[in-house]
């Protein structure tokens, strides 16, 4: 399935329907969508083509070479500040992602928690947060509910209706993955503290669907591309469907420099290098930038002019603004019996009981806590960290606490909210340069007290149930300064009013009529710190709309 | 109750890498520059690649007080220093200059102290005197981190002989699993929760 290849291919000077910037999360979906509607696609996508043979259990390649990622290592630097008075430096990537079809879906973890009613108006039921861009979306959790349960069931989710949980039209296609040793020490522990745990809903097949096979619980998920095809990434997904319709043609190692407009200000023309250097530029009626909510503010910065001399799409002067990492904390416990908790998928159940805290904390922020493997179920990761519960870091000491550190410990994660911020942004780097020559990612970006205060509540709430769980020793921490993050928010987010927004409430440009913008980019809020089934709902409507809007001939 | 509560920094001092994976970046930006990984890495028993005969003993030596051999392999038995050997061959000349010029400060100060430059010659009690003196350092910080990687990634990188690096973290090299996975949810099974 996933080798499916281009049945078909366009004349660059020819207008396509649609170019489409990502074959990711969004961009993959869209392509799906619009090529098997019957338009014209182009998917321009800066890595490879990847399949299942080509993914393997090598962890020095995956997580200490980057062998999956596009970073500085392939000549794409990144630069980072806390605040704008700061002079950015070079360093490891803080935003990270994918560089293959599919892009960061085929290395997610695959937690799929769909946002509640609240997260669409949190803003107006609690009121403004000063100092922050906190606004409700222009869109209700009823008029996105179709397009989650698009996502549940197309791109193949597995899992059980929590006692909380939004409203579903329609169950789970695959019932919940079975439950690991961590996923019985978080229930268990959940039940003692009056607390609920419940299966975790994700992205993986607990059983065959859409031809696919169900998981071999092999244990490496988090990072790495699945063997088997069991992880439901728009790779195995989508990207076949849009190739198989005969409308839609991938063109891999290709990155894109800039949007061209014609004279009447529409987008017409988007420029790329191909793998070898050779710079083209496709024709097209429209077009769709799934990107990643790093590289589709960046472009539009990039694809600057007389006319836009702020960069495209940027009339708001929003893009770029709001980056939201997500808040992340861990306790780590050690237990008598053996956990194994690197079998299997990262999290099996999850604890949602502080998706909306107290206001009378005096911060805003929620989140959920699931169980893991402390270290990702990686050995040389697990081996670095021998001796964290205060013994030596080297010699027969620390050996010795090897010996139990791989196979009897597990954590309990918190993934919490961030709020948007106008002074956390990705910006264009002023001397830092890419190996193509464009200005590199500028990352400044620092937490906001409540999302810190939040993290900590996480992190006290993670110890309190690693107690319960009968952990005989435990370790627990939280970023007071993210290093980095996968989850790239809010860049370009979606709005009604074009003074504080870069997308209407349809994924389209304020701006320019035939550009859209559909990845984490559009996110209003930060979710509870699992976006992805969001950013693919979003993409599924988004592409509803646009062919919509096709067929009244309004693009 | 059991608790401590640690900043980020603190954590990464007292273990090394924590979950999210690429921290040890925050420690060893050396050993994680410019990368061109080695698909035809795999070791010849006795050949080394870039290291001197020197290295190999000094090098060696240092692995093996950081995973000592006891009543189960070390990191001497992994062939760790074939890792090693794997990691500077292959387009890290700057990061193995920086890392002999460590070397060469350990020597001095085994010269200055027990007035023996090799590390190898000395005993253990010593080595690890000289040892515990540059725990700080960028030296002793990459070499633990090659002497892990070396003896817990895959073999084909020339270290983990013989998979004696799962083997001491008790992992069973099997690609596919079933229910139970361990003793928690077999037992929460057994019950009926």
């Amino acid at each position: 399935m996933s080798e499916a290849s281009n049945s078909v291919k366009y004349s660059t000077s020819e207008d396509v329907d649609f170019v489409i910037v990502g074959s990711g999360s969004a961009g993959g979906i869209i392509a799906k969508e619009l090529s098997t509607a019957g338009y014209s696609v182009v998917v321009l996508e800066q890595g490879p083509h990847l399949k299942a043979a080509d993914f393997t259990h090598d962890e020095w390649g995956v997580k200490y070479n980057f062998d999956l990622e596009w970073d500085w290592r392939k000549g794409h630097p990144q630069t980072r500040r806390r605040t704008e008075n700061e002079e950015a430096v070079v360093g490891d990537s803080s935003l990270r992602y994918a560089h293959n079809v599919g892009g960061g879906s085929v290395h997610f973890s695959g937690n799929f928690w769909r946002l509640r009613e609240i997260d669409f108006i949190e803003a107006s039921v609690r009121g403004p947060i000063a100092g922050t861009n906190f606004v409700d979306w222009p869109i209700t959790y009823a008029e996105l509910e179709p397009y989650y349960t698009k996502v549940d069931w197309e791109i193949g989710l597995s899992g059980l209706q929590g006692p909380w949980d939004p409203p579903r039209s329609r169950d789970y296609p695959c019932a919940p993955m079975p439950v690991k040793s961590s996923g019985v020490l978080l229930e268990r522990a959940a039940k003692k503290l009056g607390y609920t745990a419940y299966p975790a809903p994700v992205a993986i097949l607990s059983e065959p669907h859409n031809d696919r096979p169900a998981c071999i619980h092999c244990g490496l998920c988090n990072g790495y591309g699945c063997e088997v095809n069991a992880k439901s990434s728009t790779m195995v997904t989508m990207i076949p469907l849009a190739l198989a319709s005969g409308n839609c043609e991938l063109r891999t190692g290709c990155t894109v420099s800039k949007i061209n407009l014609d004279e009447s200000g529409r987008a017409n023309e988007v420029v790329y290098w191909e793998q070898d250097g050779t710079e083209s530029a496709q024709r097209c009626k429209a077009v769709v930038l799934s990107a990643n909510g790093a590289e589709t503010p960046r472009l539009l910065l990039l694809s600057e002019s007389a006319r836009h001399p702020d960069g495209l799409a940027n009339s708001s002067g929003m893009v770029g603004k709001n980056l939201m990492f997500n808040g992340y904390s861990q306790a780590i416990g050690l237990f008598d019996e053996p956990v194994h908790a690197y079998k299997s998928i990262p999290a099996t159940r999850v604890v949602h009981d502080f998706w909306e805290l107290d206001q009378s904390l005096g911060f805003y922020g929620g989140g959920g806590i699931d169980s893991r493997h402390p270290f990702g179920g990686n050995l040389i990761s697990t081996a670095l960290s021998g001796g964290m519960f205060g013994g030596a870091n080297w010699g027969a000491e620390y050996k010795e606490s090897l010996q139990h550190l791989f196979t009897h410990s597990c954590s309990f994660d918190g993934h919490t909210t961030s709020l948007p911020l106008s002074t956390n942004n990705v910006t264009l780097d002023p001397t830092v340069k890419d190996v193509w020559g464009r200005p590199a990612i500028r990352v400044t970006y620092n937490e906001h007290p409540d999302d810190l205060a939040t993290m900590r509540f996480f992190l006290d709430r993670s110890l309190e149930l690693m107690d319960a769980a009968g952990a005989t020793q435990m370790e627990g921490f939280f970023d007071e300064n993210s290093p980095w993050t996968q989850h790239l928010l809010g860049t370009c987010r979606m709005g009604n009013d074009p003074e504080t927004s870069v997308v209407d409430r349809y994924n389209r440009s304020h701006d320019i009529p035939n550009l859209f913008m559909c990845d984490g980019s559009s996110m209003v809020s930060s979710s509870r710190g699992q976006p992805t089934i969001t950013i693919m709902a979003l993409a599924f409507r988004a592409a509803d709309l646009i062919i919509q809007s096709a067929r009244r001939g309004e693009i | 109750m059991k608790q401590q509560r640690m900043s980020r920094r603190a954590f990464l001092n007292a273990g090394g890498d924590a979950a999210k994976g690429s921290c040890i970046i925050l420690t060893m930006p050396m050993i994680l520059a410019a990368c061109d990984q080695a698909n035809d890495a795999r070791m010849k028993n006795s050949d080394f690649q870039l290291l001197s005969e020197e290295e190999v003993l000094e090098y060696s030596a240092i692995s093996a007080r950081i995973i000592p051999s006891n009543d189960t392999p070390g990191a001497t038995e992994a062939g760790v220093i074939y890792f090693i050997d794997t990691v500077f061959a292959h387009n890290r000349e700057g990061e193995h200059q920086i890392f002999k010029e460590g070397l060469a400060t350990l020597q001095s100060e085994g010269a200055a102290q027990f007035g023996v430059a090799s590390f190898y010659l000395l005993n253990e009690e010593q080595q690890d005197q000289l040892l515990r003196q540059i725990e700080s350092s960028e030296f002793f910080n990459t070499i633990r981190f090659l002497t892990v990687a070396g003896m817990f990634s895959s073999p084909e990188y020339g270290g983990n002989r013989d998979k004696v690096g799962f083997e001491l973290l008790g992992f069973t090299d099997q690609h596919a699993w079933q229910p139970p996975f361990g003793f928690y949810d077999a037992d929460f099974a057994e019950k009926g929760e």
